[in-house]
């Protein structure tokens, strides 16, 4: 639109090369067509949810390529993992994904647990299976919320934070925190149970199970829903093992692995419960995979609340704040709501750690997106992008 | 052909569930506690984790607990906290908390030897500036000892205010 | 029919009530809309101004018109500021026809019916201008989804009011109210059903209202064609997008629901309540469905709408046929 080049009548004079593209845009579009258009999507988008950017390149609708740039909220998670001691990065793994942080608060504490050795009271153990499952569930309702949004249904999201918040009251009952909890402590849990703990989350399992009755009434079996995810962006097995996804994204491909059976961790494995997987590998595959998991979730809540021993919740030589980590390194993963959460630890007997890698799902599922989007419509790429399921936080750390 | 049909027929179905469903909603009641005049359910509030506050003595309540042994200023992962110690004696004198670093972690209050700190539950806090969140602990108690004098059981009003 | 002197009196005081009109009309159905959404989710929403919020409408407004007008860099300021004029004013025509009481008829034209669709395309040309000239990629791309959509709706929106045309055998808006009777059972809609049908779901995507809004898709293109409007520009979309919903059911009300005449006592009320229970069915909708796809939103227009308003028309003439 070079042709726009004068003084308009408010005494401004515009140049027409003043907008141009950063590095990123720049460099993508070396490589675009000719008539197509560039097109970023975010940092500031309302469907990016957070800071993520996508330059697109269109043909039309068509997306011809689709390239995510990150960085936005990059915080250094692993380099403070290194300049603070355990201790203090506690608090830090509730802010990587703040939509599932005991996860991320279980990944950490267990790497430290395998490292000195720890052992877990079987209590503690079993109040951070309900936490995480709880805090999981959470997480899914969310991701459900946000994802019919994208796709312009704008009521289910306040329904989901009905029961998200019911969710969050349980959980501030023994964290004292709603969104970026830190329960978890090296060796057990920070606070236990109380009986109102107990009462509201027995009281919960119920009731979410009727409203996923309503959920699948007024959304799964929507036809406008169903249309806009049948058939939409297919991730097969193949393209998950290339980019390491992980998750309900791998499982929806048809591929049923699932760390809590695999790489069995806690007390999981006294647990009975179903893993679902896709039939099919589309948006919807991975819809129906998340609800299903959400079940999921809530039949090992009331099996671990029916079998939830007495005893103490922290062992009796639990480590305190200032404790110092044996020379050494070790790995835990966790099944995140995500995927796979890793955290490798690496310490050389010294205050704090001497390195700390965290694995992120998210980054690796973001990073098949610009596979996946190739080819389809913009509104496609969209729905793909939610299917993902990302937390940029996450993703960037 | 039939078939797409029938099936299109059957999604028009699906379209007035979903509106079956809204409309009963439209009509249930809201969910939405209205916060000057409605305040949230009391018993929620009482696990927020809200500002630090020391704990009264036993003896003396405008006394804190606190023997100045560093252990929570080293524990603290935001360095919040500043505590120095009164010349010749165990007790602190001045206790300062900045409370835009504080992550509610709860590594002081877990490191504290003493039991000496403790999450308020102030919920409704606000402050117009930065400087207003810098708090000044043992103030603070001595107003609380005089607002209520003797008495622990307070502390559960702290929740309204 | 020959414009007297009484007859430009009657259309200039009829275009500023219109403007009243389509004020109060948006004033009214923003603070329903957000009450209507606020129900469905199960909020109050707004609440805090005025009893029950209902000054809250009043002041967004006032906010509206005392924002700054913001002029992005580079866009072509004259088309930039063409568009939501050109947005606002064929509204005011559109109404000039329409028979809200027996003798609440701005302008008794035989063929009002075709006043109404003739005019009705120039909102989709203030949408183009709009995106194309705020140098805009989000509003480009709104701005093209727009014209196919609203060329597309047009079409099966003529063919279900021909329907009833050919059984009123006139285009005269009174006469079609006229030839209806009060009761729902005299309305056209017992005797068009699919053609109301047609008209409702294509009303819905000629207003570019949700499931159909795609032309503002928030999660695809953030705002559509007005991304770059602010304060009076943007105004004056709003305006006229609840001024065409309002325009299409009446129409709609007109055609297919007896317009002025109702039970017990014929009169403009039944035509406002009429239209305002159409509207709140379309506000209804937009808070419970998700959108389309627009390739999905073309196929619904032409493998379906088209073809059945087609069948409809066909019907229709052969019974006429055979009946006469």
């Amino acid at each position: 639109m070079d042709r726009f080049n004068f003084i308009n009548p408010f005494g401004v004079r515009y140049q027409p090369d003043t907008v141009a593209g950063d590095f990123y845009t720049n460099n993508f579009a070396k490589k675009a067509e000719s008539n197509t258009i560039i097109l970023n999507l975010g940092p500031q988008h309302p469907s990016t949810h957070g800071v993520l950017r996508v330059i697109v390149e269109l043909d039309g609708e068509y997306v011809l390529r689709a390239e995510p740039v990150l960085g936005y909220l990059h915080r250094m998670h692993e380099k403070m993992g290194e300049v603070k001691t355990p201790w203090q990065f506690l608090p830090n793994m509730g802010r990587v994904d703040y939509l599932h942080p005991i996860a991320w608060n279980w990944v950490h504490v267990g790497a430290v647990e395998r490292l000195a050795g720890i052992t877990v009271p079987e209590r503690a153990e079993y109040l951070r299976v309900i936490s995480c499952e709880l805090n999981r569930v959470a997480s899914h309702l969310m991701w459900w919320g946000a994802f019919v949004m994208d796709l312009g249904g704008v009521t289910p999201i306040l329904y989901a934070f009905e029961e998200r918040e019911k969710i969050n009251d349980i959980l501030q009952i023994v964290s004292g925190s709603r969104l970026t909890i830190s329960y978890f402590r090296f060796g057990g849990v920070s606070a236990d149970a109380d009986d109102r703990f107990l009462r509201l989350t027995a009281e919960f399992v119920p009731y979410l199970r009727q409203r996923l009755k309503m959920y699948q009434a007024l959304v799964t079996d929507n036809i406008i829903l169903r249309r806009r995810l049948e058939k939409v962006g297919p991730i097969g097995v193949d393209m998950c093992q290339r980019y390491g996804a992980t998750g309900p994204v791998l499982r929806a491909a048809g591929l049923n692995r699932d760390t809590r059976r695999d790489i069995p961790y806690s007390v999981y494995p006294k647990f009975d419960f179903n893993i679902p997987t896709g039939p099919v590998d589309d948006c919807l595959g991975r819809y129906l995979v998340r609800l299903a998991e959400i079940e999921a979730s809530l039949s090992i809540i009331e099996q671990a609340l029916e079998s939830l021993p007495a005893g103490p919740i922290l062992p009796p030589k639990a480590p305190k704040p200032t404790f110092k980590l044996p020379a050494g390194e070790s790995y835990f993963a966790v099944e995140g709501a995500r995927g796979q959460i890793g955290l490798h630890l690496i310490s050389d007997g010294g205050k704090t750690p001497y390195r700390v890698k965290l694995r992120a799902p998210g980054f690796s599922n973001l990073s098949l997106f610009a596979e996946a989007a190739r080819g389809t419509l913009l509104a496609d790429a969209i729905a793909i992008l939610g299917s993902l399921d990302l937390v940029i936080p996450e993703v960037d750390r | 052909m039939i078939k797409a049909i029938i099936d299109n027929i059957k999604g028009l179905y699906s379209l007035l569930v979903g509106l079956s469903i809204t409309g009963r909603f439209f009509f249930s009641p809201q969910k939405t506690v209205h916060y000057p005049r409605q305040v949230v359910d009391p018993e929620i509030l009482s696990s927020y984790r809200g500002p630090l506050e020391l704990v009264p003595g036993e003896k003396d309540p405008a006394q804190s607990r606190c023997i100045c042994c560093q252990m929570c200023v080293r524990a603290c992962p935001g360095h919040c906290l500043t505590v120095t110690k009164e010349a010749g004696s165990k007790a602190p004198a001045a206790y300062l908390y900045d409370f835009t670093y504080c992550c509610l972690c709860a590594a002081c209050v877990e490191s504290c030897p003493t039991g000496a700190i403790r999450f308020s539950h102030k919920v409704y806090l606000v402050a117009d500036s930065r400087q207003a969140l810098h708090l000044d602990l043992l103030a603070d108690l001595k107003v609380r000892a005089s607002a209520a004098p003797a008495s622990e059981s307070a502390a559960a009003e702290q929740t309204g205010t | 029919m020959a414009l007297s002197l009484v007859n430009f009196v009657v259309v200039i005081a009829a275009v500023l009530l219109i403007i009243g009109l389509m004020v109060v009309n948006a004033v009214i159905m923003v603070y329903a809309e957000r009450k209507t959404a606020g129900f469905i989710q199960r909020r109050p929403g707004p609440y805090e101004v005025g009893p029950w919020g209902t000054v809250q409408a009043i002041c967004d407004s006032m906010k509206l018109l005392g924002k700054q007008i913001f002029i992005p860099g580079n866009v072509d300021w004259i088309l930039f500021f063409a568009a939501p004029v050109l947005a606002f004013f064929p509204v005011l025509l559109l109404f000039l026809p329409i028979p809200f009481g027996p003798y609440l008829t701005a302008l008794k034209v035989d063929e009002g019916i075709l006043l109404i669709l003739a005019f009705a395309g120039f909102g989709v040309i203030s949408n183009i201008l709009a995106g194309w000239a705020s140098n805009n990629k989000y509003g480009l791309l709104g701005a093209a989804r727009a014209v196919s959509q609203s060329v597309a709706y047009e079409i099966p929106m003529i063919m279900a009011l021909l329907g009833v045309i050919f059984l009123t055998g006139s285009m005269n808006l009174t006469q079609i109210v006229e030839r209806q009777g009060a009761w729902p059972w005299q309305w056209n809609l017992a005797v068009q059903p699919l053609a109301f049908f047609i008209y409702v779901v294509s009303m819905v995507g000629e207003t570019n209202r949700a499931p159909f809004d795609l032309p503002e898709a928030e999660s695809e293109l953030t705002a559509g064609f007005h991304t770059e409007y602010s304060g009076m520009g943007f105004a004056l979309f709003f305006l006229s997008e609840y001024a065409n919903m309002l325009l299409v059911c009446c129409v709609c009300a007109t055609f297919f629901l007896g317009g002025w005449r109702g039970p017990f006592l014929d009169g403009f009320w039944w035509t406002f309540i009429k239209a305002y229970a159409l509207m709140m069915f379309i506000v209804w909708i937009r808070w419970t469905f998700p959108r389309v796809r627009f390739d999905q939103l073309l196929n619904i227009n032409w493998k379906w709408l088209l073809p059945l308003s087609i069948l409809n028309l066909w019907i229709t003439a052969v019974i006429l046929k055979f009946v006469d």
